[in-house]
């Protein structure tokens, strides 16, 4: 099935290249487990895109950071984009704020069934070599250091997939395959990962939070990673002036750092788990966002990149409302 | 003088335990609760688990270059009479400590040389770190862990390689033979066991010979300095290479050869202290001037950069050394997949077209 | 506003003794609450003397990371007043704040923050006798929590924590 959906993305693709500026994707690299955003402008390149449990990247971002795309002159072709249910609310987010408008881009919606997380598939096989990794119905099969696995795919999928309730595009120019069918429609399995560390006192969350966020380097992954993280070059965790953090290591630089970026993604975070998946220390960053867009949620009914005409909440008010 | 031991594998920590008494010593260590996550350096503790089935996360630079070391403290001291005159008081203290760094891989031993020739062998000495080299002793694991990303016999070294260290260690079926390789290094082992038996020392002979044959990665870096100067201006290069790039530090933070650093100043009321930090040549803010202008301002000129110095401007600098031990950290922690083998392998391909 | 001498956590039940050194910020708008703190002292109203006020335009300003920023580098206790609501000075500034204010409110403990830590609240410039009566509540209650334990160690290089799992 994977085939024939790589197939078609292939043929509509071609179709669309000579109307477009460039073609955003996924293609194989070096490590079997992870793919590549690629870049096409030259249709030759075509047939290496990919989709799939390996597409693990968020692309909208890349719109919008420098040197951001959709900063071409405005006569420019439209931008040509693969996105997973979660990329695509990122897409609409950075629609709403006017970072990209809506005819600049050509949205190639893909159905997703989750993305693998290489982590969980490390704690299974070991860190051994992995010299192949191919999905065959609902098991990865994996060929590392001379012996295969044979794993089902729901044991190694990201943690944000496992409470996916928007895994099929919100909007899109074409869709790509077959539509999927959600994992979870309520609140309770969506943010089963919050409620289970708020159920805990609160020692035991702040000790929590210490010894992982005591691991972070400071490299800014996850702030770079995060497609709306706009603010990039002139992030207040690094600029002088105003100076909000110094270089230390300490504790409260760290827990500073993630409170800022969790701040300004109140309300604008689409849950993609970008900011986690590429943390080299193992941090759950994207849980502390998630607490954050239930609180949204529950709040104030609303969740990020739904809606390409809707307003983040932070970002407006309602006077009738007494009740907070 | 003991200079060859055995220690068998259920009696590793005690030894460490009893050798962490005479020295300083850092290992290898799981960073979280979970046997494939994050590793890194970590000054013993009696239990804790050494993490010996695989390199570590980040790299052991660490230990001689700290994420953030303070190099001098300051305070405005008022005169009791005129308080507008004030006289400044420096304290600039510095101590090194006889450390030991028990399973280093050969890549990150190797690193330390690009290290040395920067901090250590002038024309500017860095002192901070020149004390705690001259202190520091390493005993170093005949690697026989090396995976896909590893690439280290490409750019000089090898998963046998002991240049730089004091000791070795080779992991054999019951436990680790460790051998003093230099004088300083003998009376470490003093009370500390026993000499192997002659069938372990005769595997691990075997494995030292086994393992020093193997040729880990197939990267050529050989013209590699020419080729990065006439890519230089290509951008269409870069642009192909590593329009990806998510301007982070990973690869830059968990590189054992990197060292770039920045320096602040940090004060509050009248007392404060000058840091010196790891910077990252993937940051913004690294080449950001006084003016507002940038010479690098995007991730392109950046990471073209960081290729540059690894693998055109030390080699141009330093006699060919290159700044890469190929330890494989920057591609496995890329969090979009880079590899840099293909960026380095690619520049002098068609290098006129 | 940062200073944050590392503090061992403290008991609960704190007495009077070891609470001397409490400090608290209060966040106050220029349009009322500052009027309002103002009003109090002109009447005489007696006052805890814990609070350190920090004049702001409008809660408008009033960023959520202020109250981070000192809750984590060891401020006891943060304030944050404005304008009732429908009467800001700005119009609307307060509105924004009410729901940025209660999303941090529901967030701090998430992150292992005791959450009475921070309050926010809504005083006019002609309510002395209000402004009284809501600083004296919230210093009380900062009090009895006794000081802020923190996050942790200020620069982490010699603590036992950043050097892996405690």
């Amino acid at each position: 099935m994977l085939e024939t959906d790589r197939i078609q993305l292939h043929k509509l693709v071609e179709e669309a290249l000579p109307e477009l500026d460039m073609m955003i994707g996924w293609t194989e690299s070096c490590d079997p487990l992870q793919t590549t955003p690629v870049f096409i402008r030259d249709a030759k390149l075509i047939s290496k895109l990919t989709l799939g449990p390996f597409c693990s990247q968020n692309l909208a971002g890349y719109l919008v950071k420098p040197p951001a795309l959709e900063s071409v002159p405005k006569d420019a072709k439209p931008i040509g984009i693969c996105v997973k249910g979660c990329d695509s609310r990122s897409l609409v987010a950075l629609i709403q704020e006017k970072f990209i408008s809506r005819d600049r881009v050509r949205i190639f919606g893909i159905p997703c069934r989750g993305t693998i997380d290489w982590r969980k598939v490390a704690q299974r096989v070991g860190l051994s070599d992995v010299k192949s990794a191919t999905v065959e119905d609902d098991f990865l099969v994996i060929d590392a250091s001379g012996t295969t696995h044979r794993i089902g795919l729901e044991d190694v999928l990201a943690r944000k997939c496992l409470g996916c309730r928007y895994p099929n595009p919100i909007i899109q120019d074409v869709l790509v395959g077959q539509v999927a069918t959600p994992r979870s429609s309520s609140l309770e399995t969506t943010y089963r990962d919050v409620d289970a560390l708020d159920n805990k006192p609160i020692e035991e969350r702040l000790a929590f939070w210490q010894s992982e966020l005591d691991r972070c380097i400071r490299c800014y992954a996850c702030r770079n990673a995060c497609p709306l993280c706009v603010c990039q070059d002139k992030c207040i965790a690094e600029t002088r002036e105003p100076r909000w953090l110094t270089q230390r290591v300490g504790l409260p630089e760290k827990f500073l750092f993630h409170f800022i970026h969790a701040m300004h993604l109140a309300g604008r975070c689409t849950g993609c788990g970008e900011c986690e998946r590429v943390c080299p220390m193992d941090i759950p960053v994207t849980l502390i966002k998630e607490k954050l867009n239930k609180i949204m949620e529950e709040m104030l009914g609303y969740s990020a990149g739904l809606d390409p005409d809707g307003v983040p909440p932070l970002l407006t008010f309602n006077p009738g409302e007494t009740e907070i | 003088m003991a200079v060859k031991i055995f220690i068998a594998t259920d009696r590793l920590d005690s030894v460490l335990e009893k050798l962490s008494t005479k020295i300083d010593l850092w290992i290898p260590a799981l960073l979280k609760d979970d046997k494939s996550g994050p590793t890194g350096f970590v000054p013993y503790e009696p239990g804790k688990a050494v993490a010996f089935d695989r390199q570590t996360t980040m790299s052991l630079k660490k230990v001689l270059l700290p994420q953030v070391e303070t190099l001098l403290r300051f305070e405005y001291r008022k005169e009791p009479e005129g308080a507008i005159n004030s006289t400044l008081a420096v304290e600039d203290r510095r101590e090194a400590r006889p450390t030991l760094v028990f399973g280093a891989r050969p890549c990150d031993v190797r690193a330390l040389t690009t290290l040395d020739r920067v901090f250590s062998n002038g024309p500017y000495v860095d002192p901070y770190y020149t004390e705690r080299r001259k202190n520091t002793l390493f005993a170093t694991l005949v690697c026989r862990q090396t995976d896909a990303k590893c690439f280290c016999s490409s750019v000089g070294g090898g998963p046998a390689d002991m240049e730089g260290s004091h000791l070795r260690i080779v992991r054999t079926d019951d436990g680790y033979i460790v051998e003093a390789l230099t004088k300083e290094a003998q009376s470490l082992l003093d009370n500390l066991g026993d000499a192997p038996d002659a069938s372990r020392e005769k595997q691990a002979a075997e494995i030292v010979e086994e393992v020093s044959r193997r040729r880990v990665g197939d990267l050529d870096t050989e013209g590699s300095a020419e080729a990065f100067r006439k890519r230089f201006e290509q951008t269409d290069y870069w642009v192909q290479m590593v329009s990806q790039c998510l301007s982070c530090g990973v690869c830059t933070y968990v590189c054992p050869t990197c060292y770039c650093f920045s320096i602040t100043d940090e004060a509050e009321n009248l007392k404060g202290e000058r840091l010196r930090s790891w910077d990252s040549c993937m940051f913004y803010h690294y080449t950001l001037e006084a003016s507002g202008h940038n010479p690098r301002p995007t991730k392109l000129e950046r990471y073209r950069n960081r290729v540059g110095h690894k693998f055109s401007y030390i080699p141009e600098r330093y006699e060919g050394l290159l700044g890469c031990c190929g330890c494989g950290r920057c591609i496995r922690s890329c969090p979009v997949s880079i590899d840099i083998r293909q960026v380095v392998g690619h520049l002098k391909e068609n290098t006129n077209e | 506003m940062t200073d944050s001498s590392p503090r061992s956590s403290a008991p609960a039940d704190q007495t009077a003794a070891n609470t001397q050194g409490i400090k608290i910020v209060g966040f106050l708008c220029n349009w009322c609450s500052y009027g309002g703190a103002d009003t109090a002292g002109v009447c005489r109203f007696k006052q805890p003397t814990d609070l350190r006020i920090v004049r702001i335009p409008c809660t408008g300003r009033m960023d959520p990371l202020f109250v981070a920023k000192s809750l984590i580098y060891g401020m006891d206790g943060v304030l944050v007043s404005g304008c009732h609501p429908r009467d800001c000075h700005y119009a609307v500034g307060n509105f924004y704040a009410r729901r940025r204010m209660e999303a941090l409110k529901l967030f701090l403990p998430f992150m292992g923050i005791d959450t009475r830590r921070f309050r926010y609240t809504w005083v006019s410039a002609s309510e002395g006798q209000q402004w009284q009566k809501v600083v004296t509540e919230f210093s009380e209650e900062i009090h009895r929590l006794g000081p802020n334990p923190g996050v942790g160690p200020r620069s982490g290089e010699n603590s036992k924590i950043s050097n892996g799992l405690r």
